[in-house]
């Protein structure tokens, strides 16, 4: 497969700035070979006694217009090379979180959200690098060394050309070499570094072990030594960095040095005129430069095809959970009923917007709302041991199922499956009768109004976080948070629903965030609506109020609620007790309190809890 | 001539490289950085993730935002005068690099000069013995240049790294010293951003501002004056384009600190963006709103790109624009100069002198922008860094030494009143005693406050009333050191350091010998699962311990507290669940520890509590009941409820 397959179709819709900014490009590097002649011609005609004022005026004027020429199209190339790449950026990164998108919740649980960051910032920039920067140099660095070499030939013969490009051959060398050896000592600076940051993360993490042993000093003693340790490393880095700079000096001087002697000696001897002993000069200056680069050049390639490598690794993940082909909903990603041509027209205009990553499919059917799981088993991937075992359940429309058990016994599995956050195997979960896998997954979502353990707020407005761009109304809002007894407190913000919340912002209490998770789950009014525990940071007399308002909700949906409190699942038109993945014991409070298994025994602690609760 | 072009051209390019070096150096230390992250614990929480992520690219929002304000205070002289005082120390090695620039400086001046007078003297001339001496002077000069310039550089970075360094460590050191509460306001992730990257990047500001600059001025000023040495209407119509340079130099500095800055800050929101949606993506994906989650990502990214080509606009202009001027310069030199030549008022080896000075002037010119992000970013590292060495360290005004022979372990909580904030009082008028060699447990409902007893008694945490009496000294009076040298402390969540198992029991602490680890360990049941470790002893402790059950880690800290032998014992026991046979382990152990020393435990299991002398009961902060098992019992009281809550289970499911 090739590298790039998932870049190529943008490189190729930016093929034409491409183009243009190469063609720039070589303008500046001719208009840079021109410059020398010019300043050779001058200095000839100078020493020949033909040059006159209006000459020397004319040679001015030309410089001037040479140097607007370079100003303008050195001017043009970067734009256009590097606004390609930065489109080409934008682009990929979307599609790298366009396909993040796709991934199932298993895929987040199992890779850190640490790498998948730096596989979007460090990694697409290196790749940035390579497709701007990259081209940029590499053409100068093919280009004027070609160009100057044949000028110089032709301008002074092969023996001083010969005799001045030696010492840059041993440049090139030199430079390769001391990036060979930098490798190395850069892996090592990078080690000491990341050792260094170890040692401190380490440090913090346990300082109650170290204050409360006394190690501070110890401690200290400790970081000292990776802190040495990163010193030196860095030092060997300055140490070749301090070799190489004067070294490439002192080399390409040394062409310079040749160039005068040995070709003073040629005008001395009048086989060379002092105009081309000058142009010869120039045409060596403009060597250095790619010369020196060739090893940086290499190396840009290097790292962002490493990058590349990386995230195509990402890219090539399949989405675990996507709509089937052939599903009774019509329904496919770019909307039913349209041609093959027009999706690919389509997807070219996204292309060059930058936002082909959007799903695009409309509901086309209602979902009432009955569940129904048939000898369901799960295992995570990449696991031995089912979560869950033989689970056969059936919720109709309209009903509430509570769910009850110790914490790791798969509740929030589950739980998981109904909105497939989780692959489900196919015909152990239907809704409605239809398999959930047959379900288009917008549909299926859009008509479950969930509200999970852990809430998560983005940095927005807490109307925002509540309508969560559905665009509802602001009646609707209101309302919401009502039910979720958070709108008092809303109110009391300085921006009331327009306060923002998160790091930015005001800081939530973990009962309030509960609530913003409640508000945004009702909303909307889903067919079913699933509760994972979601009123445990809250006070027994809030959630008691909201429990009131949510089962007037819970009466006319299929309702879904886990809960380690009695008072929230006692009404349930069934409770099931989950241990170990399998379901232990079900029937209704009363049935269930009279089995006295488990439910009967946290019924009797939670009144107990209550009980030293209110004592005060 | 070409020289001209040469330089300028060297300069544009190599400096957008030497930027985007020093951007990648940094970059991909923190890729690496998270990549060895990977190796080192792919299990690790999900907050920890958090601090993780954010640390790739040192780039919080925050601080960047900080940068922002800083800006508008631009140079800050208190911040610089304090960054040199660390510098002071190495005032020779400075003094040895300016010494060493004056000369390579001098040695870059000169060579134009010879050059004109080479042209002039002896090729115009035909002179080929004087041109073959001036080639070895060329020689010499050459390799004097590369030594000076090769020390200069090193010499530098010596004192640049080893301030560094310094920097680190007394940052380091000092965050030893800081409160607890200091640590749980402040995220791990941060905190540590703080002594790696920011002080990293003070590197620059010592090493490529601080002499470059220098270097910089005495590189103008010396052209300048040869330049009127040389041939004073020249050198003015040289200068002409200067005034238009100047002008535009500020103009685009403001112009590029801001778009700079821009892009800086947009890079940041992406960063917290992925982060965020990262971390959101099951709520996301749960309530189908890719499309608008993506839309929101997008429009980051086109603010980024926005700002990126603002900068390569702005950029772009700049320096292409410079460039030309310098051309312009070049233009009018050969247009006034060639007359004088022509005129014979000037010998073409001058003109060509001048044409090479010209590239120097307006070499320095390009760098400056650079220069100034360089300092910029310097000056809001160092002032995050200085307030961290400004917090003040934990209080420890004891005077009290205590002694091994004469400390008996006798401990008083009276009328003890704390809270972690303002008046969110955790206990409430607490007292209580506990005669030396007992022992006594804690017990309470979740959120009574037991956990901060042992917070308290070895002072990381300060009360804010009442006092804390060992052997009726406060223990306020006692030093901090002896204190928690004589309180041993087990905390539920076991904390293990990467290396070896042995080291985790005891610490950096070379006097106790792997013979007493050993005895130690056996003493406290560790031994039997030790030795069935890889390694044994020498085993390596893997992503933080998580290769080891609860239990296991609970005996290894109580290997750790009683290698310490301390006077005073205070554990909180573990909650999670355990399986029998190490539960046997741990009571049998439990015992054995709390024999003859004073206890405080927070208990959890009944035969804990059954064996201690006396039991207190915490509700909301208060002392609500004590006195042994039996008569609490009898009480019937809350004890008794909490007793049948959380404790009757327990036995019944070890019986």
């Amino acid at each position: 497969m090739s590298a790039f397959r998932y870049i190529r179709d943008l490189l190729l819709w930016h093929k034409y700035r491409y183009v243009l900014g190469v063609i720039f490009l070589l303008c500046v590097d001719i208009l840079q070979l021109v410059m020398p002649k010019i300043l050779g011609n001058a200095t000839d005609s100078l020493e020949g006694g033909t040059l006159t004022r209006a000459k020397l005026a004319e040679f001015a004027v030309i410089i001037a217009l040479i140097a607007i020429g370079i100003a303008t199209f050195r001017f043009l190339f970067r734009y256009a090379l590097y606004g390609a790449s930065r489109s080409i950026e934008l682009s990929f990164r979307n599609r790298f979180y366009a396909h993040l998108q796709r991934l199932s919740s298993n895929y987040f649980n199992t890779h850190k959200t640490g790498d998948l960051m730096a596989h979007a910032t460090n990694d697409m920039n290196n790749v940035t690098m390579a497709t701007g920067q990259g081209v940029i140099f590499a053409i100068d660095c093919l280009m004027i060394p070609i160009a100057a070499l044949i000028m110089m030939l032709i301008t002074a013969g092969w023996r001083l050309t010969a005799a001045c490009f030696a010492p840059l051959l041993l440049l090139a060398i030199t430079v390769l070499f001391f990036m060979k050896i930098m490798e190395s000592t850069v892996t090592k600076q990078q080690e000491a570094f990341s050792n260094l940051t170890e040692t401190a993360r380490e440090n913090f993490s346990g300082i109650r072990v170290v204050k409360s042993f006394v190690q501070e000093q110890k401690e200290i003693e400790k970081f000292r030594a990776v802190n040495k340790i990163n010193k030196e490393a860095n030092l060997r880095f300055t140490r070749l960095m301090s070799m190489m700079f004067p070294s490439v000096m002192l080399i390409s001087s040394l062409s310079f040095i040749i160039a005068l002697w040995y070709g003073g000696i040629m005008v001395i001897e009048g086989s060379l005129t002092l105009g081309d002993f000058v142009a010869f000069n120039s045409y060596l200056g403009l060597l250095i430069w790619p010369i020196t680069a060739l090893g940086w050049v290499a190396n840009i390639f290097q790292r962002g095809s490493v990058s590349l490598e990386r995230i195509n690794k990402i890219m090539d993940e399949r989405p675990e959970i996507s709509d089937r082909k052939s599903s009774n909903y019509q329904a496919d990603e770019f909307g039913p009923n349209k041609s093959a041509a027009y999706n690919e027209k389509r997807i070219e205009s996204k292309i060059g917007a930058g936002i082909e990553g959007r799903i695009e499919s409309p509901a086309t059917s209602k979902i009432l709302g009955r569940i129904e799981f048939r000898n369901l088993s799960f295992t995570y991937p990449g696991s031995a041991n089912p979560v869950l075992k033989n689970i056969s359940i059936t919720v109709e429309s309209g009903k509430t199922l509570a769910i009850v058990g110790r914490t790791g016994t798969g509740k929030t599995t589950l739980i998981n499956l109904i909105p497939r956050l989780l692959s489900v195997p196919a015909g152990t979960l239907l809704i409605d009768g239809t398999d959930i896998n047959d379900i288009p997954l917008s549909l299926l979502r859009g008509s479950i109004g969930c509200v999970p353990q852990d809430t998560f707020l983005f940095s927005d407005t807490i109307g925002n976080n509540i309508d969560f761009y559905r665009d509802f109304s602001m009646d609707e809002v209101e309302n919401a948070s009502r039910i979720a007894r958070l709108y008092d407190n809303i109110m009391e913000f300085p921006g009331q629903f327009d306060t923002i919340v998160g790091e930015r912002g005001v800081t939530l209490s973990g009962g309030q965030k509960q609530r913003v998770a409640i508000a945004r789950a009702v909303l909307g009014s889903p067919s079913i609506l699933i509760l994972d525990d979601c009123l445990s940071a809250v006070d027994a007399k809030t959630e008691e109020s909201i429990l009131g308002d949510l089962k007037k909700l819970m009466k006319q949906r299929t309702s879904i609620i886990v809960s380690h409190r009695i008072s929230a699942v006692k009404d349930a038109d069934e409770i099931i007790v989950l241990d170990d993945g399998q379901i232990i014991e079900r029937g209704t409070h009363t049935s269930l309190l009279e089995l006295g298994g488990y439910y009967h025994s946290l019924h009797t602690r939670q009144l107990l809890a209550d009980e030293i609760e209110r004592a005060d | 001539m070409g020289k001209n072009n040469r330089h300028v051209n060297i300069n544009t390019e190599q400096e957008s490289k030497e930027r985007q070096g020093v951007d990648n150096r940094s970059k991909e230390r923190q890729g690496v950085d998270s990549r060895s992250n990977e190796n080192q614990g792919k299990e690790q929480q999900g907050k920890r993730q958090q601090n993780d992520s954010q640390e790739i690219n040192s780039l919080y929002e925050s601080d960047v935002l900080q940068e922002e304000e800083l800006e508008l205070k631009a140079y800050d002289s208190r911040l610089m005068k304090r960054l040199l005082t660390f510098a002071a120390r190495y005032w020779f090695f400075f003094l040895i690099a300016v010494l060493l620039l004056f000369a390579s400086t001098a040695v870059d001046l000169i060579r134009p000069y010879l050059m004109g007078i080479t042209i002039d003297d002896y090729i115009k001339a035909g002179d080929s013995a004087s041109l073959n001496r001036m080639g070895i002077y060329f020689l010499i000069l050459l390799v004097a240049g590369f030594l000076f310039n090769l020390l200069q550089i090193y010499v530098l970075s010596y004192a640049g790294q080893s301030i560094i360094y310094n920097i680190r460590q007394k940052l380091f050191s000092h965050m030893q010293k800081l409160p607890l509460s200091y640590f749980d306001k402040n995220p791990i992730g941060r905190l540590v951003t703080r002594v790696t990257n920011d002080t990293e990047t003070l590197n620059d500001m010592y090493t490529n501002v601080l002499v470059t600059l220098l270097k910089d001025f005495v590189l103008l000023a010396g052209t300048v004056v040869i330049m009127f040495r040389l041939n004073v209407s020249l050198t003015l119509v040289a200068l002409a384009v200067m005034p238009i340079v100047v002008i535009l130099t500020i103009f685009f500095r403001v112009k590029i600190r801001k778009v700079y800055r821009n892009v800086r800050i947009a890079l940041a929101r992406i960063n917290s963006a992925i982060s965020e949606n990262i971390s959101g993506m099951r709520v996301i994906q749960m309530f189908s709103r890719e499309n608008q989650s993506f839309d929101r990502f997008n429009e980051t990214g086109e603010e980024y790109k926005k700002a990126v080509m603002n900068e390569v606009v702005t950029f772009g202009l700049f320096r292409p624009v410079i460039e030309m001027l310098s051309s312009f310069s070049l233009a009018l030199l050969i247009w006034f100069g060639g007359v004088k030549v022509l005129d014979g008022a000037l010998t073409f080896g001058i003109l060509y002198s001048f044409i090479n000075y010209i590239s120097m002037l307006f070499q320095p010119i390009n760098d400056l922008a650079e220069k100034y992000n360089i300092l910029q970013a310097s000056m809001a590292a160092s002032e995050r860094i200085f307030m961290i060495l400004d917090t003040p360290e934990e209080e420890d005004d004891g005077t009290v030494h205590l002694e091994d022979d004469t400390l008996k372990g006798d401990i008083e909580f009276k009328n003890v009143w704390f809270a972690y904030n303002n008046e969110d009082w955790v206990l409430r008028d607490v007292s209580f005693k506990v005669p030396a060699g007992q022992t006594v447990a804690i017990v309470g409902a979740t959120g009574a406050g037991k956990t901060s007893i042992i917070n308290l008694l070895s002072r990381l945490y300060e009360i804010q009333n009442g006092e804390i009496l060992i052997d009726g000294i406060n223990i306020r009076d006692i030093y901090k050191d002896d204190l928690r040298r004589y309180i041993g402390v087990v905390l539920q969540d076991v904390f293990l350091f990467s290396g070896k198992l042995k080291d985790n029991i005891r610490l950096n602490e070379e006097g106790i010998s792997d013979e007493q680890i050993k005895a130690v360990a056996e003493y406290v049941n560790a031994d039997g699962f030790i030795n069935n470790l890889h390694g044994g002893y020498e085993a390596e402790v893997m992503e933080r311990g998580s290769t080891l059950s609860s239990g296991q880690r609970q005996l290894l800290a109580f290997a750790r507290a009683l290698a310490f032998n301390p006077a005073i014992l205070v554990l909180d026991e573990a909650t999670s669940n355990i399986d029998t046979e190490t539960e046997l382990l741990i009571q049998d152990a439990l015992h054995k520890l709390t024999k003859n020393r004073t206890t405080i435990v927070i208990a959890h299991r009944l035969s804990t509590i059954q064996h201690a002398d006396n039991i207190i009961l915490l509700h909301k902060g208060k002392v609500r009941e004590s006195g042994n098992h039996q008569e609490l019992l009898a009480k019937k009281g809350m004890y008794h409820s909490l007793y049948l809550l959380q404790y009757q289970k327990d036995e019944s499911n070890h019986k």
